[in-house]
């Protein structure tokens, strides 16, 4: 039965080889026999632009572009991790890059595709964060830089990030029901998928009367999984 | 001035109600009605900060009063042996829990009246027993009820009081 498999949240980097060799086994086992994957934002730790000629980052691009050879259709949508992931990135790996959100029809349903941060609008501080390196002159200005600035910078506001969140009362901040409930019924009350608040969980929508699937991906942090769906549902698999 | 007694000493504090007026009477109401007895530091990280007011021993959440105004534009730096207010990323968010900077943590102050530049409001600083401050930012921590850098041993604010 053809499948299409979506993962998000893995935060690909040198410093966990053993994410790194489940990711590539991976790539070789489910993901070469799937109709399409689609990677629904943060698949690197962070992306400091296109021209990053790190060893590690090649390394990822090439088995996702061996992928897509053996004709396994690839989708990559922004993170907010890896947002600077450009057409030459894509072009690299074979993949097409998708909106955040994008709709789509999975075997039958249909299917909304997000990352996830833009339904966590409470997250004020991330929202201003997010309107700032979003926009595209400020993206430009920043990729003008030389490399070795911008992954500098990219390292001390990873810092504070992390610092900050760690003076925070709660745990990491989750979707916005309200917010959550407009995107599905402005988009026909379809199936939700995304990632982004790493609290894998299958949910549900009573939305005008109407039941949302919400499927909210796992991160890869400390071991792998990915979401499964064919023409009778969704299901998670762990690696 | 405020006493914090702990199992590791106690710390003294002073605090700058001039600056700080709306969080120094925030602050005072929790000692006053005992808020902060029996709560421990439960969330320690060297060289960063040592956080408490919120938790019971056991990681028993207790519950708070009503958010206070961010004040951080009092422009008091978060330095060594000051104190803070924790909050959510909401700037006004503040309600029980403070932290103790046990470094010079600039990134924390207060750059614009946005989401992103508000900044953490600092109240007052420690002025007896940074020995204590520093031998509880050296305790050992791990991961507990989904929390991390906790103490493995609880450090516990056994009571807090006006001086």
């Amino acid at each position: 039965m053809p499948y299409t498999l979506f993962v998000s949240d893995l935060h690909l980097c040198p410093d966990r080889p053993a994410i790194n060799r489940i990711f590539f086994d991976f790539l070789r086992g489910p993901a070469a026999q799937a109709e399409a994957l689609y990677i629904l934002g943060d698949l690197f730790e962070y992306w400091a632009g296109d021209d990053d000629d790190d060893p590690f980052g090649a390394r990822v691009l090439a088995a996702l572009r061996g992928l897509a050879g053996r004709g396994v259709a690839l989708y990559l949508m922004h993170g907010n991790r890896d947002f600077l992931i450009g057409k030459v990135c894509a072009e690299k790996t074979g993949a097409n890059l998708i909106e955040d959100p994008t709709l789509t029809e999975l075997y039958g349903t249909p299917t909304l595709l997000m990352h996830g941060d833009t339904l966590c609008t409470d997250d004020l501080e991330y929202q201003a964060f997010r309107l700032q390196v979003r926009n595209l002159n400020f993206q430009r200005e920043f990729l003008a830089q030389p490399l070795a600035e911008r992954k500098k910078k990219i390292e001390i506001m990873r810092a504070k990030s992390e610092a900050t969140k760690k003076i925070k009362p709660e745990a990491t901040m989750d979707v916005t029901v309200e917010t959550v409930e407009a995107q599905l019924r402005n988009h026909g009350y379809p199936r939700l998928i995304h990632g982004h608040t790493h609290r894998p969980a299958l949910h549900e929508h009573q939305v005008d009367g109407k039941r949302c699937e919400r499927w909210v991906l796992a991160d890869w942090y400390t071991s792998g999984s990915y979401l499964r769906c064919d023409a009778q549902g969704c299901r998670v698999v762990k690696l | 001035m405020v006493n914090l007694h702990t199992t590791h000493g106690t710390i003294t504090l002073e605090l700058d109600a001039a600056k700080a007026p709306l969080t120094v009477e925030n602050f005072l109401n929790y000692v006053k009605n005992g808020h902060f007895d029996n709560t421990i530091f439960h969330r320690v990280i060297d060289g960063f900060m040592i956080q408490g007011g919120g938790f019971e021993p056991g990681m028993r959440q207790k519950p708070t009063g009503a958010q206070i105004k961010n004040e951080a534009d009092n422009k008091l730096a978060n330095g060594n042996y000051t104190i803070a207010m924790a909050r959510t990323s909401d700037p006004h968010s503040a309600t029980a829990q403070f932290f103790i900077n046990v470094g010079k943590n600039d990134f924390l102050n207060y750059t614009a009246s946005s989401p992103q530049g508000w900044g953490y409001c600092v109240f007052g600083k420690v002025t007896a027993g940074t020995g204590v401050v520093d031998k509880i930012k050296g305790v050992k921590t791990g991961t507990r009820a989904g929390h991390q850098d906790v103490p493995v041993e609880d450090v516990v604010l056994q009571k807090a009081e006006e001086a």
